[in-house]
């Protein structure tokens, strides 16, 4: 269990978290997503003391991390650079991090083992590929077998098969009943690995709710329908909705923040027929677009330094803050 | 590649061993010391300099046949031969202090150590423990074969007859090892405050082998009790001070002094030392534990 409340940092003028708050909850995987800048990062580091807030707190199993006796045993972290010394092996850096809570040689072989080191344990880090870095550090952060995981970007550099394999980890060690928090820049990989998601814009919080509800909350769910009489439906659904149905190439019609079940029942109230009526759920990349397109802090042509030749972005960076929520 | 869960369950997270404790802490610094190259090179480079130097020295002396040279002033003599590499020894320990610490912010590691001691005050006491002691027993198993070694150079170069039975002697090699460490120690503390490499690194030398230049330049411009007093307060100074052999009256090779400027004993060179180790480390300590990570 992860409680951040108000977590606010400031670099000088630059507003890099701005009162962000959020529980992370075991049992689930809980995804964190956020355009670079977000303060991803930044938030990740202060959940196990690294960074720290220049106002608000984060507790971990109801405690500041620093506070607990046996820190590793309580949260596995794993950070997005390599944290590791280039000149060690392998599994030196795991016996030298196992050596501060007394956690023994046989758990040391238990997470190299697990996390398919053993071909490279020997060998120093500083040759190895960002893969192989990103399972060291995966193999560190299960090395106090915690409650709390978090991995920040864990995905980040692994082939196909390590994608598989963290994701099927993750879901594992949520099953266990473990916290599991991972950031990822990938929505498509969070629509598989999360069951949560925490989206991050410009320091704030955009949307912090289960997986469907981001996607449901950032597009509104629409409804494809197919039917002889479109015209007279879509007069309706107009009238009642004012939304502006799409045509799509096969035919049918797509009509964006209406239910399924209103459109079935304005179809029947004036004995309209319908060929098809489908719930179209938008796909976690689509939400995640329509939340953050207000909130990159890295536009081409950069919407946050607004030059008077670009007015719309002006306005929209202006009204960020109003966006977010 | 397999999903294997991890085999163990701590009951999410209780108490399953002390966690973290001093001794802990130790022990992963002891393992991250050692497992490093830089660590053997330096230890390795303490080693040759100190025998080699002393030895050299040992059997190109001479000159001292016409000298009426109390027994006590050979013993002197002896100790200089000997521990004519303490100097350039320093030098390396002083790059070895300031590696330990900003290696570990130049490749990230630090965030490894702070996420697993927290608190962090304990870690940077483990280190420059570490440190210090490992450069003490290193550099004191150089200087003692060094003894050995120079002994029978001496006797044939010089006709000096070194007395190794005299404690006196084995006093002020233990303070030159003494001094090597107390050198790493205190770049430590700079390369903790600095955490760039390049820049602990040119601090440390620095402090050790340039400020004696701008020192030197500046007693033969202003030649003033002051300033000798002043420079015996100063690391390097202090650091040479602790091992010299204690004569009646003054010793044959001692830097120039001038009257009334205060010269350390080596029990006060120490007390010096170990101040200077201990004021950097703590605002090492107190600038650490305020930064981000």
């Amino acid at each position: 269990m992860i409680e951040a409340r108000h977590l606010t940092k400031r670099y000088g003028q630059k507003v890099a978290l701005d009162d962000v708050s959020f529980t992370v909850r075991p049992g689930i995987v809980t995804g964190f997503l956020g355009p670079n800048g977000a303060g991803k990062s930044t938030t990740m580091r202060m959940v196990v003391g690294l960074d720290r807030p220049s106002s608000g707190s984060v507790t971990v199993n109801g405690r500041p991390y620093a506070e607990h006796r046996a820190p590793l045993r309580e949260v596995g972290v794993l950070l997005d650079a390599k944290a590791v010394h280039r000149g060690r092996s392998a599994s030196e850096h795991l016996h030298a991090m196992a050596a501060t809570h007394g956690i023994g040689r046989s758990r040391v072989a238990e997470v190299i083992a697990l996390t398919g080191l053993e071909p490279v344990a020997k060998k120093r880090v500083g040759g190895f590929s960002l893969g192989m870095g990103q399972r060291l550090g995966i193999a560190a952060a299960l090395l106090g077998d915690p409650a709390t995981l978090i991995f920040d970007e864990p995905v980040n550099g692994l082939d196909p098969e390590g994608v598989v394999w963290v994701r099927t980890l993750a879901r594992h060690l949520a099953a266990e009943g473990r916290t599991v928090f991972l950031s990822s820049h990938l929505m498509s990989e969070m629509a598989q690995t999360a069951d949560h998601l925490i989206v991050l814009g410009r320091g704030r919080v955009l949307a912090d709710a289960p997986v469907s509800e981001v996607i449901a909350q950032a597009s509104g769910d629409g409804v494809r329908v197919r039917s002889p009489h479109l015209p007279q439906l879509v007069e309706l659904v107009r009238a009642e909705h004012g939304v502006e149905p799409v045509t799509a190439d096969d035919g049918s019609l797509e009509l964006p923040g209406v239910t399924a079940a209103r459109v079935g029942e304005l179809a029947a109230s004036r004995g309209i027929v319908l060929h098809e009526l489908t719930p179209v759920v938008r796909s976690l990349e689509e939400a995640y677009m329509s939340l953050t397109q207000d909130s990159v802090e890295y536009h081409a042509g950069g919407a946050a330094a607004a030059t008077p030749a670009s007015p719309a972005a002006a306005e929209k960076a202006a009204t960020t803050p109003g966006a977010s929520r | 590649m397999t999903a294997a869960a991890p085999t163990r369950r701590s009951a999410h997270g209780h108490s399953v061993g002390p966690g973290v404790t001093f001794a802990h802490v130790v022990a992963s610094e002891w393992i991250k010391l050692r497992s490093l190259r830089s660590t053997a090179w330096c230890f390795a480079v303490i080693v040759v300099i100190v025998v080699g130097f002393g030895a050299l020295f040992a059997s190109v002396a001479s000159g001292f046949e016409g000298m009426e040279a109390t027994a006590e002033q050979q013993q002197a003599l002896g100790v200089q031969v000997i521990t004519i590499g303490v100097a350039f020894a320093q030098l390396v320990a002083a790059v070895l202090g300031a590696l330990v610490i900003t290696g570990e912010y130049g490749t990230g590691m630090i965030r490894s150590t702070f996420t697993a001691v927290p608190r962090r005050t304990p870690a940077l006491v483990a280190k420059v423990l570490i440190v210090g002691v490992s450069t003490f027993v290193v550099s004191g198993l150089a200087l003692v074969v060094a003894a050995l070694v120079c002994t029978p150079l001496l006797s044939s170069s010089t006709g000096i007859e070194l007395d190794l039975g005299d404690t006196g002697l084995w006093w002020s090699l233990v303070g030159a090892a003494a001094s090597v460490a107390m050198i790493a120690m205190i770049s430590f503390g700079l390369g903790a405050v600095i955490r760039n490499g390049a820049g602990g690194i040119a601090a440390s030398i620095g402090l050790v082998f340039v400020l004696p230049i701008i020192f030197t330049i500046g007693m033969a411009v202003i030649s003033e009790p002051w300033i000798y007093t002043l420079y015996e307060f100063t690391p390097p100074q202090a650091a040479t001070r602790v091992f010299e052999y204690q004569v009646e009256g003054s010793s044959m090779l001692t830097p120039p002094t001038v009257d009334d400027a205060v010269v350390l004993t080596p029990w006060q060179a120490l007390g010096v030392l170990a101040g200077w180790v201990v004021a950097l480390f703590v605002v090492a300590v107190a600038a650490v534990k305020r930064r981000d990570v």
